[in-house]
């Protein structure tokens, strides 16, 4: 068939299409991986049982977790866009980068010396670098699949930037579990968490989002 | 980044996209012929020596950004939408080519002076043999709506399916098709 031919076929009955509410789209999706998390940590690992005094905790935990997906979502949102700039929008990932180091700094050098180190681990291994990342799944499952239905057109980059903001949408929802309440736990490993969420991401997205 | 499209020529060829998001055949079909011009200068400015490969990819570019046309956000101008996704389907291509090669140089793409013979070759593939690879539901759909011209409706009548059934064939049989084309380069 000669270009001119398929042209043809192309531009033959062709239905007005409807214009992706992208705003919308992008919150449905999200209200959903975030439900589909909260409903894991419920059934999995079970909301921590002193949920009634560690209230202020659990929410600052699950704020963090908001804003890191919030610092995340204008680049996923500029990347459903082929061709559209990116701007600020990496730097602006960066900054909260360095926010959250300077800010883990600051909250260790407040702890006395003894206490520092279990302030900053929490007593033992960090689960959430697990944990976080099973539960930012469904999200990024729903990402991809919303990613799919575009034309992304830089994968690895666009892997990364969907693996970290399922990883925050993840991790607001195991803030319900998470036991350590320490401000240098969470701004280490949450981010931590998050970047495992952002490789896995970037090693996949060539593979997953490819069309 | 890319300078093949003057900002006139931009400005004409979004118009053409917007009317033909609107339902507007005639313009869609003169946004995929203006489309063409540029994507046939780009490939062919990167594909030196194979301008089959090069009319191979301005096809499939051509049902890539048909079947994705909604991913193009009238808040920004359109040719960076337009070389985003030409750009993507050349890497596409170029990796295949390297995963069959088994090694693959990047001195085979050549970035230099524009090709001067911009006429279409005849593409390596063929097009009407990929359709018949596709299931039959999408196969027929196609056929009778992009083919045949007949009407959404008629062919609805002609298959027994309902319209909407016959729109959402049609638009999964050419993401389908694509995704052969890209295949079989």
């Amino acid at each position: 068939m000669k270009t001119d031919q398929l042209i043809d076929m192309l531009a033959n009955n062709v239905e007005p299409m409807q214009r992706p509410a992208w705003a919308r789209r992008m919150a449905a999706t999200l209200a959903l991986g975030l439900i589909a998390a909260a409903v894991l940590v419920i059934v999995v690992v079970h909301i921590r049982p002193d949920i009634g005094t560690s209230m202020t905790a659990v929410l600052m935990k699950a704020a963090f977790s908001a804003l890191a997906a919030a610092v995340m979502l204008p680049l996923v949102m500029r990347l459903m866009r082929p061709g559209a700039p990116l701007g600020w929008r990496v730097a602006a990932v960066f900054v909260f980068l360095g926010i959250c180091v300077l800010t883990t700094a600051i909250a260790l050098l407040g702890q006395p010396t003894t206490a520092r180190m279990h302030a900053w681990t929490g007593g033992y291994f960090p689960w959430c670098i697990v944990a976080i990342p099973l539960f930012a799944a469904p999200t990024a499952a729903a990402l991809v699949w919303l990613m799919r239905g575009l034309a992304p057109t830089r994968l690895t980059l666009t892997g990364a930037a969907i693996g970290a903001l399922s990883g925050g949408i993840g991790a607001m929802a195991y803030a319900m579990y998470c036991p350590v309440d320490s401000v240098a736990f969470v701004t280490t490993w949450y981010v931590v968490a998050i970047a495992i969420c952002a490789a896995a991401g970037a090693l996949l997205g060539s593979r997953l989002l490819r069309w | 980044m890319n300078t093949d499209a003057s900002s006139a020529d931009d400005a004409g060829l979004r118009a053409l996209l917007l009317k033909g998001l609107a339902g507007d055949a005639a313009a869609h079909r003169n946004f995929l012929m203006g489309a063409a011009t540029l994507l046939r200068a780009y490939f062919r400015n990167r594909l030196r020596g194979s301008p089959e490969d090069a009319e191979d990819l301005v096809q499939e570019t051509l049902v890539a950004l048909h079947t994705r046309r909604d991913s193009y956000d009238p808040n920004f101008p359109l040719s960076p939408w337009l070389y985003a996704i030409a750009r993507y389907r050349l890497i596409d291509f170029l990796r295949r080519r390297g995963r069959r090669k088994g090694d693959f140089s990047l001195d085979e793409v050549d970035i230099g002076e524009p090709d001067p013979e911009f006429a279409a070759s005849d593409a390596k593939r063929d097009v009407t043999a990929l359709l018949a690879k596709l299931p039959e539901k999408q196969r027929r759909a196609i056929s009778l709506v992009k083919l045949e011209e007949k009407s959404v409706k008629e062919a609805a009548e002609a298959t027994g399916y309902s319209e909407s059934d016959i729109k959402i064939s049609v638009h999964r049989g050419l993401k389908a098709l694509m995704k052969l084309m890209a295949d079989a380069t």
